[in-house]
């Protein structure tokens, strides 16, 4: 999930900050401060999170692109100079922009505003956008909610007093305090009392955050998890982090996490479980946890190798994440994991264009059906249950993809005839098999029983009516050279499709299907005869 | 989008009325009479749907497109509606088909023109429309079920689509009061019942059909809210294709639904094999495939106007040569099922059937200039096609660090191959819902009861183990991890244990792991000591899953070969005062039990080489009688049977190898080595030793 950190680089951030018995501070000083401890934990325990930096002030600038380059994030943040008045609208526009065409719009982002909470004046100020809100056009309309998913997180800067504020959830107080703003745009888009920016509205998070430390346990720290199948086991951290999922607010609005012990349930191929829909994706790396008494610290080594830094030593110590990787990669295959009640994901092998190889795990959407082809996961078993290998003896079968119960319309061959063209296509149909009668005897009789059934069912007797003529017509133009048989037949489909036109319920059951009729051409009795 | 959003029950009301039977006047040419025989005949008149008709097929058309999209949990009520009403289905999800409904409708059948209007009405059908709302369906009987506490929060919404023929504003007013009427009515009803719960939300979408050619007698009218309840609007529409496209819109709006038309695909003709003809497939779908586009703004410059359905948009993807194969696993955000908009045009049934082979298709964004973008994948899973949606931005992580380099990275010996094996060994499968075992476990927990089984004793690493590496155990390893063994399983377990008893009779070599140790590693018995303890570890760890396991067990136990230490202690019992440290020490190894590492076993091995190297000395004065092969030194008859009784009855093999063992070893010379060893273990470089006193101890020890 990619960071933009969007640094309030106005005047009003040079205000002094008293603080008793020290020297004194800028609030810039403070935030340049807690950004670099951010930047600091990131660099350690989250450095394959892409970072970019923006400054504003009446306008806005990309000072650092998205990079895992904690140093040059660092650089610029020490570098950073003063500009004019806060106009916070233009500048989230601008992360908005910046965002979109780095990740695109299913991307989910995470946006760190870092101000003194000062809305700004006149013109662009929040003060203002607030104002104007409701007569927007479309194209100019109110950055917030993001169109991609997102969470903004707000960085208050404020001294001793204003602290008070900001814990208690206040970015100012009252009315007109950047956090009631904010809070006033998100309510109003939840309510809905404002049409949206996008029809599509982005679950919109507003948080305010007193200091960096918060910030990093709220948005930074990393997800660390034990990864078992059965009894093998690896420690291992998701990253990025998986976020919380609702499903369907109004039936279960808790949203659900995915929990810390990732259980492997089985396993399935790849094939079979043909790209899934997933909601994220998360590298799943294997870590050394330094506990006392773990396998790394003590062993036969630990008196001669005691300066190995633990990473060496973990890198020679065999782990389950490294051996579970290479045999998915070498069979093609996934391994299916659980991550809470009724929740699971796939962890499979990965490789990029650099041929760099590594495990991921892909988060399907909570419930005990997420993919139609596999059935209901609750339902799936160890194949060896099975009384017959649902694999096959050589491998050449497979229980999935399940069949659903009924069929889709475009695999039975459904009858439509909203457009001429579809009921002309049907009627030549059955005169093209007519005129090479008695051959086309059976495809002859197919055709004319699915178009019977579409009249009944539509109520569209004057058509029974009118194929009856057609026939009838072709049997007076039947060749001389034409089949005896064929006469016969034509005439007893017309007439039964005549009686089925009555409406008499004998003959318009729906059920009911015309059937050749037997003559003395018809059949082996017929032939033996001539 | 919600599940119990008010498109999850839907009632159809179909006016049934003699006035229904009148013809559409759209004129359908069916008599499409070929130029060679066109000479002389009379060409048939054209035929027209009557305005029932029409009705049905557009809400055939309908269900079939939300049926095809949403095969669950989105639920359709039919109702016919004359001098009676005529409930065709129920909103149980077994009857939710298109076949059902058209054997229900050929049983009602066109109206009948001579019956009696005044007794007609759609009335009776909007009233039953009311009713079947309130009834509850099995997924909102589930979750209300399931929620428990919060069941108040399983909401009732639903819509009614009323094709009817109005006489007039007045009387479409009429229509909208009664219903109206009945919610209050119903849901006063609803309210002290189980089986029937009160409507929040009701959507009355009111569509009037009249014959092409006449003045409409009712106006269009956009959506209003008559109540909090109720909501309603009015369709006035010419029969014929302009009501086909009416639902066609509807049904795009009320299930969410956006429009991708695939482009460019190539067919070959009929008429000409060897050309082939790029044609057009529109298809519906759920709009979240659009996503992207809504809100990168691209949907206008990616979409084009539908050439069929005037108001409405579609997406246009291009199809994409060469097709993706079936093993790659796409980062895929969405999957959504479609529906063909002209299901049995050649066009749509090529596409689909091309699908349903199992082909995959991936598809393009056309952009007019700068490189390609494949954003979708058109493929099918058990016979229902779905729209995938690929992720074509950059991926957050990309330039990851390969595994290589983490944690366990550079180990080399993982056992690929036997994981891999694993891992076949526990794919899954699905079961019926009935299939529920002894213990009442769901499939899963079953499977996830045997993954637990098979890695009870599962080494990651070939260095760290022998029997995983040796054919001869195989038989074995495969049927202890099983949750019950047969009679026979039992015995081809103990079949392998004889028949690794044999390869250590024969000396046969093993292929344990060097790595750690010097040299060449341990010798051949101590190899086969190593072994059996790692045997014993695995047979062990299943030892209480049955009494048949036990009894594996028990056959290692009896069959192996007794491990030096109890040899030892025998001899020691005789010699404890001055041998009790090392005694203790021994007896510490030998009750070790699971799983150690190898390094610490070889320590152990060392360590007892150095014990009996030190014994060496004691009992130096042994007879030299020829040492048989097997592992048990025979040192007296008196000496060898206690240990054989307390270990139980020996086999007959073990008794005949003995035997053959000892026949054998007289028709050669003996090793000079193992003539002077004890417990077939001969003491290397005795003279520097006895040269530089107990220094040599502290170098022998091959490891530290």
């Amino acid at each position: 999930m990619p960071t933009v950190v969007l640094m309030d680089s106005s005047l009003s951030m040079t205000r002094p900050v008293s603080v008793e018995g020290s020297e004194e501070f800028q609030r810039k000083n403070l935030a340049v401060h807690g950004l670099t401890m951010l930047f600091e934990h990131m660099a350690t325990n989250y450095r394959l999170e892409f970072t970019s930096l923006v400054t504003f002030s009446s306008l806005w600038e990309l000072m650092v692109p998205f990079t895992r380059d904690y140093n040059t994030l660092q650089e610029a943040l020490n570098n950073l100079e003063d500009y004019d008045k806060t106009c916070l609208e233009a500048a989230l526009q601008g992360v908005s922009n910046i965002v979109q065409q780095e990740w695109g719009t299913s991307c989910p982002c995470q946006v760190v505003l870092v101000t003194d909470g000062a809305l700004g004046i006149g013109r662009g100020s929040l003060r203002h956008s607030l104002q104007t809100v409701k007569q927007r056009v479309e194209d100019k309309k109110f950055p917030l909610p993001f169109p991609f998913p997102s969470k903004l997180y707000v960085m208050c800067i404020a001294n001793a007093e204003e602290v008070v504020l900001v814990t208690d959830g206040a970015l100012g107080i009252g009315r007109g305090s950047l956090r009631h703003s904010l809070q006033t745009v998100k309510q109003r888009v939840e309510d809905k009392k404002f049409p949206l920016p996008f029809p599509f509205p982005s679950k919109l998070y507003v948080m305010c955050i007193a200091n960096a430390e918060e910030l990093i346990d709220q948005a930074y720290s990393p997800f660390h998890a034990v990864l078992r199948c059965g009894n093998l086991t690896s420690d291992v951290q998701v990253f990025p982090r998986p976020e919380p999922v609702t499903i369907d607010e109004e039936v279960d609005p808790m949203p659900r996490t995915v929990q810390t012990d990732l259980e492997i349930v089985g396993f399935i191929e790849i094939g079979d479980i043909s790209s899934p829909p997933v909601l994220s994706r998360h590298l799943v790396l294997p870590i050394a946890v330094n506990k006392e008494g773990d396998e790394i610290g003590t062993g036969a080594t630990d008196d001669t190798e005691e300066e190995t830094p633990t990473n060496q030593m973990a890198g020679k110590s065999p782990n389950f994440c490294v051996l579970l990787h290479g045999s998915l990669k070498v069979e093609g295959m996934v391994a299916l994991v659980q991550l809470g009640p009724d929740w699971f994901g796939m962890l499979y092998s990965q490789a990029d264009s650099k041929k760099k190889s590594n495990l991921m795990m892909s988060l399907f959407e909570p419930g005990s059906e997420p993919l139609p082809w596999l059935g209901r996961i609750s339902q799936l078993g160890p194949a060896s249950d099975a009384a017959e290998n649902p694999y096959g003896e050589d491998d050449s079968k497979s229980p999935f993809p399940i069949q659903p119960k009924n069929k889709r319309s475009y695999a039975q061959n459904v009858t439509v005839w909203i457009k001429a063209s579809g009921l002309q296509t049907d009627v030549q149909k059955i005169l093209r098999n007519a005129r090479k009668l008695p051959e086309k005897t059976q495809t002859f009789y197919k055709e004319l029983n699915r178009l019977r059934k579409a009249a009944l069912a539509f109520g569209f007797w004057e058509l029974l009516k009118s194929v009856a003529e057609l026939l009838e017509r072709e049997c007076t133009l039947l060749p001389d050279s034409a089949h005896p048989d064929a006469a016969f037949q034509l005439s007893h489909a017309a007439q039964q499709l005549k009686l089925a036109s009555s409406g008499d319920s004998k003959y318009a059951a729906y059920e009911h299907n015309i059937t050749p009729m037997l003559t003395d051409f018809s059949g082996g009795g017929g032939a033996d005869r001539i | 989008m919600r599940i119990f959003s008010v498109s999850h029950k839907t009632a159809f009301v179909v006016d049934h009325c003699p006035y229904m039977a009148e013809p559409s006047r759209q004129l359908i040419e069916c008599d499409m009479l070929t130029k060679s025989r066109s000479q002389g005949v009379i060409p048939l008149a054209p035929v027209s749907k009557c305005l029932w008709t029409c009705a049905i097929e557009c809400s055939m058309e309908y269900c079939r497109i939300v049926y095809d999209v949403y095969p669950t949990k989105k639920l359709v009520n039919y109702i016919v509606s004359d001098s009676e009403v005529h409930i065709l289905n129920s909103w149980k999800q077994e009857d939710q088909n298109t076949q059902q409904l058209m054997t229900a409708l050929a049983a009602v059948g066109p109206p009948n023109p001579r019956q009696d209007p005044e007794c007609c009405s759609v009335l009776h059908g909007l009233v039953a429309a009311v009713e079947s709302l309130c009834k509850i369906t099995e997924y909102q009987h589930e979750s209300r079920t399931t929620l428990m506490d919060t069941a108040d929060k399983v909401a009732n919404r639903g819509r009614i689509i009323c094709l009817t023929n109005a006489k007039s504003d007045t009387h479409v007013r009429m229509l909208e009061d009664c219903v109206l009427e009945t919610i209050q009515e119903q849901n006063k009803r609803a309210a002290g019942s189980d089986r029937l719960m009160p409507i929040q939300q009701c959507e009355l979408v009111l569509v009037h059909i009249y014959p092409q050619g006449d003045e409409t007698l009712v106006s269009d009218r956009q959506k209003k809210e008559l109540s909090s309840v109720l909501s309603s609007e009015v369709h006035s529409v010419r029969a014929g294709r302009y009501l086909a496209c009416k639902l066609n819109v509807l049904v795009q709006q009320h299930f969410d639904l956006a429009s991708t038309t695939i482009t460019n695909i190539p067919m070959k003709e009929e008429q000409h094999a060897n050309t082939s003809a790029n044609y057009d497939v529109e298809l519906l779908h759920h709009r979240d495939a659009h996503m992207e586009f809504i809100k990168s703004g691209d949907l206008h410059m990616a979409g084009s106007t539908s050439r069929d359905s005037g108001l409405k948009e579609t997406v246009t993807l291009k199809w994409c040569t060469p097709r993706t194969n079936s093993v790659e696993l796409h980062y895929c955000t969405g999957a959504y099922r479609i529906s063909p908009v002209d299901v049995n045009s050649r066009p749509s049934s090529c596409l689909t059937n091309f699908l349903l082979n199992g082909r995959s298709v991936l598809l393009e964004q056309p952009r007019k200039s700068g490189s390609k973008v494949i954003s979708h994948m058109l493929s099918s899973h058990g016979g229902e096609i779905f729209l995938h949606v690929l992720n074509s931005t950059r991926s957050t992580l990309e330039d990851p660090p390969s595994i290589s380099e983490g944690c366990g990275g550079r180990v080399t010996d993982y056992r690929i191959t036997d994981f891999g094996e694993f891992m076949r060994e526990n794919r899954l499968t699905p079961f019926p819902e009935s299939m529920v075992d002894a213990a009442c476990r769901t499939p899963v927990e079953r499977a996830k009861s045997q993954l637990e089984r098979h890695t009870r004793y599962w080494p990651m690493i070939i260095s760290q183990t022998t029997i995983f590496n040796m054919q001869a155990v195989v038989p074995l390893a495969n049927l202890i991890v099983k949750d019950t063994l047969t009679d026979e399983d039992v015995l081809t377990c103990q079949k392998t244990v004889y028949n690794l008893v044999d390869m250590e009779r024969k000396s046969d070599p093993l292929p344990i792991s060097t790595v750690g140790s010097r040299g060449k590693g341990p010798k051949r018995d101590e190899q086969y000591r190593i072994m059996w303890n790692e045997l014993e570890t695995l047979v062990k760890a299943h030892v209480g899953t049955s009494e048949r396991h036990q009894r594996v067990l028990d056959c290692i136990s009896a069959c192996r070969s007794k491990p030096p230490e109890e040899e030892e202690r025998k001899k020691r019992g005789r010699k404890r005062e001055d041998k009790e440290d090392k005694t203790e020490k021994n007896g510490k190894d030998t009750e070790e039990k699971g799983w150690t590492t190898d390094s610490e076993r070889l320590k152990g091995v060392m360590e007892r080489e150095k014990d009996e190297q030190s014994e060496c000395e004691i009992i130096k004065d042994s007879p030299d009688s020829p040492e048989p092969l097997n592992k048990k030194p025979r040192l007296d008859t008196e000496e060898q049977q206690p240990p054989e009784k307390s270990k139980g009855p020996v086999s007959l093999l073990t008794l005949w190898t003995n035997r053959i063992t000892q026949a054998n070893s007289r028709k050669h010379q003996e090793f000079a080595g193992r003539l002077s060893s004890v417990n077939n273990k001969a003491e290397l470089y005795q003279h520097l030793k006895e040269e530089n006193g107990m220094d040599v101890h502290e170098n022998g020890k091959a490891t530290r």
